[in-house]
């Protein structure tokens, strides 16, 4: 029991039978074809919902007015997500938007009329929902330039040193002129020779990037002491797993390993 | 989250946060959590043993192992697992004295206290009601489930265990005009085609895009 209006096969074969009519956008269709009448009562039949006027549709039902509790399911996973088409899919993230849109503008007027909103969580069910769904749509995408180009379609990127000597992770932008002729972007993104101050910085910098490595190191170890000390029947398997930098063959025999004479075998 | 910084290409993409969170009999929603984990409020190191497969559930059967109800067995009625505990109902009680003032006696509170799932607590065996070692396995279908290892039967998972905030049992949640059916979710309509999302939306709407785009240089 998923939480959405429901997006299922007899809509998508009506709306695809008008789509073929004409050519303009799906929210666009159900306007002129089925003037306001929303997308779940194409398909439920059975239910009876009142008739929703355009401005009114940002509202919830007049039923959960006031109410305390309005329960509804549960977020769509990505593992459902998936088997669904690319048409469910676009048609889902609109009736997402919506009810989002919804529970917001109801949020808002319950702060305003200070009155408690219902099931707020509902709001976060929404947004995983199209956080799954965008997942699953980048995800076929990818999959598709891999194939074809051999490079994610996505937004290229690359890690660039900078004036200080330090890495950051440079991100291309869209230009339409050529780089030779871009003396804007030339004089913004110099490349610098780097010179005795940035070396030592750049030493100094590392320096206590490892001491900083070092201490964690050594404080992961210790965790681990501590836990043998403590529990006599720890599961070395579990410690390796969560601790995997710790080399517990090492330690086990050290003297802060040892817990109270009691718990040793 | 303490602060959050406020969005705006002048503020750093920050937000001032504990570190590590304290965990306790109180949930994270509650304001004896918030009090615990204010800021600047340091409280004492927990160790906490690495558990691989969790294997007590809320409405198991269980017998406390140390303390005053040593061999007593309970229900459990809550499962923290933070801190690898677990509360039996009525069991391994302490009392409290609460408002108590000169010439008011006060009022007596008995609460439960936590027991560690690790040490401190066994699980059942339900067919003869004594101690086993549990272990998860798949049966033939392919389920997973727990093993005893002393008697060999199963032991099911219980009830109380499908309990979420939005309903008990799955058998007594009411559906809602905006839920989608369990035949709908399940049915597959995803048919793999050599195309793009948008390349595929196109196509299905008979959007045609005959324009050539302008040449861009991306650096």
């Amino acid at each position: 029991m998923n939480y959405s209006l429901q997006a299922c096969s007899r809509f998508t074969r009506s709306i695809l039978t008008i789509s073929k009519l004409f050519t303009s956008s799906i929210q666009a269709d159900a306007a002129k074809c089925f003037p306001r009448i929303t997308s779940f009562q194409l398909c439920s039949n059975f239910h009876s919902t009142a008739k929703r006027n355009d401005l009114m549709e940002f509202f919830d039902d007049e039923k959960n007015w006031g109410q305390n509790e309005v329960r509804v399911g549960r977020s769509w996973k990505a593992e459902e997500l998936r088997i669904k088409s690319n048409e469910d899919l676009h048609k889902l993230w609109y009736i997402l938007l919506k009810e989002k849109n919804m529970l917001l503008t109801m949020e808002e007027e319950c702060k305003q009329q200070v009155r408690l909103f219902p099931n707020p969580e509902r709001i976060d069910k929404v947004e995983e929902s199209m956080k799954n769904l965008e997942k699953v749509v980048l995800e076929r995408n990818e999959a598709y330039f891999m194939l074809e180009t051999g490079k994610t379609g996505g937004r290229p990127g690359y890690v660039k040193i900078g004036a200080l000597g330090l890495r950051h992770f440079y991100r291309e932008t869209e230009h339409l002129i050529p780089k030779f002729m871009n003396k804007k972007w030339q004089s913004d993104n110099a490349s610098y020779t780097h010179t005795r101050d940035v070396q030592d910085f750049l030493q100094r910098y590392k320096e206590r990037k490892f001491l900083e490595k070092r201490k964690a190191r050594n404080r992961e170890k210790n965790h681990v002491l501590g836990l043998m000390r403590r529990f006599p029947n720890l599961d070395m398997e579990a410690v390796k797993e969560q601790f995997p930098s710790v080399n517990i063959e090492k330690i086990r025999n050290s003297k802060k390993a040892r817990g109270h004479k009691e718990n040793t075998i | 989250v303490y602060y959050r910084y406020p969005k705006g290409i002048q503020y750093f993409k920050k937000e001032v946060k504990r570190r590590k969170y304290h965990f306790s009999e109180h949930r994270p929603w509650t304001a004896e959590f918030k009090e615990e984990n204010a800021p600047r409020k340091q409280m004492k190191k927990v160790f906490l043993e690495p558990i691989r497969e969790w294997k007590i559930f809320k409405g198991d059967r269980v017998e406390i192992l140390t303390g005053d109800d040593k061999g007593k067995q309970g229900i459990v009625s809550q499962v923290i697992q933070e801190r690898n505990w677990v509360i039996v109902e009525g069991l391994n009680c302490q009392l409290k004295k609460i408002g108590w003032s000169k010439g008011f006696p006060g009022i007596m509170i008995k609460s439960e206290k936590p027991l560690l799932v690790t040490s401190e607590v066994k699980l059942v065996d339900p067919s003869d009601l004594k101690l086993t070692e549990v272990e998860w396995r798949f049966t033939e279908s392919g389920e997973k489930v727990r093993v005893s290892l002393r008697t060999g039967r199963i032991i099911p998972m219980p009830h109380a265990a499908q309990e979420t905030y939005d309903y008990k049992t799955k058998s007594t949640y009411k559906e809602s005009v905006k839920d989608t059916k369990d035949e709908e979710v399940t049915e597959i309509t995803y048919k793999p085609s050599l195309k793009t999302f948008e390349m595929d939306i196109m196509s299905i709407m008979g959007i045609k895009e005959d324009r050539i785009p302008h040449k861009t240089y991306w650096y």
